[in-house]
């Protein structure tokens, strides 16, 4: 795999753009400087936890003796799950009762950030992906323009508007739907190919 | 083939004449006046998807590593549970969720107008014929006429009252349920084709 796939992959599930209202919302009452503060912060803890994942990614995958196919079919359900969330929002899910005030860990850096369907991919392409260097670049860069974009979140606003907000945000979910059904079909692809009477 | 054929093709697998009863029930909550403003905004959005398909499909599919199953497929999915919601939606839930913001891109934009069959049309044209500036005159003169189409749709609200569109929206579910599943049902011979071809 190209390291710009692996990049736009994560990126989009980072979904920096889609986060952005809520994260907007959750820190309505705090200033500036602290803002970027609190970035900083719940980045790195997310940084810490995708590298954490890349590394343990495989020796979880021992310890539990999953498949390859298991890996395929579970990050593209959760994935779905999460995507469909953004595009049919409910009163239930987690981004509209998002407790109120300075966001430590939770809600921002997890599962804003590194959701549980960041942790299945990086732990897919960590298993996939034969170089390790490759990995690690690939989640620096995805990493970084998500900080960026956090860290910009009043002029991009400012920029796209509320409603430009709200677009980019539906056709990220949609994105997100595309990927993970794609990442289902080949767990199926997976699944027949291992299966004794493909061959 | 000639400019007009390709629009007359293009305004045909939109359908938006056809799709018009159910973007109305979808929307039946909103005045005339707001409705035709949804419904602009939508037809442009799904303008600027078929626009961007265009030109950037391609490498936007292969950079996430989407094959033509997981497009059909994810579409239909998505419509799916929109007739599902459509079907059972009840009057409690929709006065809850009626101050919540308009459907925005999902579903209208896409998949119901620019949906997956419209979007690899267009790759697959702009292909055959090498001149993707012919293909955008066509998507433009296409569009004319859907716009058209959609802005006059909201006085059909007018033809069938309060409680008509109430009944409509359960039949329009219903319908679209079919058209889903016939997208998933396309999607998954596509994708039995690749399981043939792979084994």
């Amino acid at each position: 795999m190209a390291l710009l796939n692996i990049v736009l992959v994560l990126f989009l599930i980072m979904d920096p753009v889609g986060s952005l209202r809520s994260y907007l919302s959750m820190v309505d009452q705090i200033s500036s400087s602290r803002r970027s503060w609190i970035i900083l912060r719940e980045m790195f803890i997310a940084l810490a936890v995708m590298l954490g994942f890349n590394y343990l990614g495989e020796y979880i995958f021992g310890f539990l003796s999953l498949s390859e196919t298991t890996l395929h079919l579970s990050a593209g359900v959760i994935l779905f799950l999460i995507a469909i969330k953004i595009l049919f929002t409910a009163s239930d899910s987690p981004r509209s009762n998002l407790p109120p005030g300075e966001p430590f860990v939770f809600p921002l850096a997890i599962p804003l950030i590194t959701g549980p369907a960041l942790m299945a991919t990086i732990m897919l392409y960590a298993h996939l992906e034969p170089y390790q260097s490759i990995m690690i670049t690939a989640i620096f860069i995805a990493w970084f323009i998500s900080m960026l974009i956090f860290l910009f979140a009043e002029p991009i606003k400012k920029i796209l508007g509320k409603n430009g907000l709200l677009a980019a945000e539906r056709l990220i979910g949609m994105v997100l739907v595309l990927i993970a059904v794609q990442r289902f079909l080949e767990g199926i692809l997976l699944f027949w190919s291992t299966q004794p009477h493909a061959q | 083939m000639s400019v007009i054929q390709l629009a007359i093709i293009f305004f045909i697998v939109t359908n938006p004449i056809g799709n018009s009863p159910t973007i109305i029930a979808l929307i039946k909550n909103y005045t005339i006046k707001e409705q035709q403003r949804i419904l602009f905004r939508e037809a442009i959005f799904s303008m600027l998807l078929a626009i961007f398909f265009l030109f950037l499909g391609e490498t936007f599919l292969k950079c996430l590593k989407i094959e033509n199953y997981g497009l059909t497929t994810s579409g239909g999915i998505l419509l799916f549970l929109v007739a599902l919601k459509m079907i059972f939606s009840n009057e409690r839930e929709e006065r809850a969720s009626s101050s919540q913001v308009d459907p925005f891109i999902v579903p209208i934009a896409t998949p119901l107008l620019s949906g997956a069959g419209l979007l690899t049309m267009i790759m697959l044209y702009a292909k055959q014929e090498g001149s993707d500036l012919k293909i955008l005159f066509a998507i433009l003169l296409a569009w004319v006429g859907i716009t058209l189409v959609l802005v006059t749709a909201p006085y059909l609200q007018i033809f069938f009252g309060k409680r008509g569109l109430a009944a409509l929206e359960q039949l329009m579910g219903m319908l679209l349920a079919m058209i889903a599943m016939e997208m998933i049902v396309q999607g998954s011979s596509l994708f039995i084709s690749a399981l043939q071809l792979q084994s």
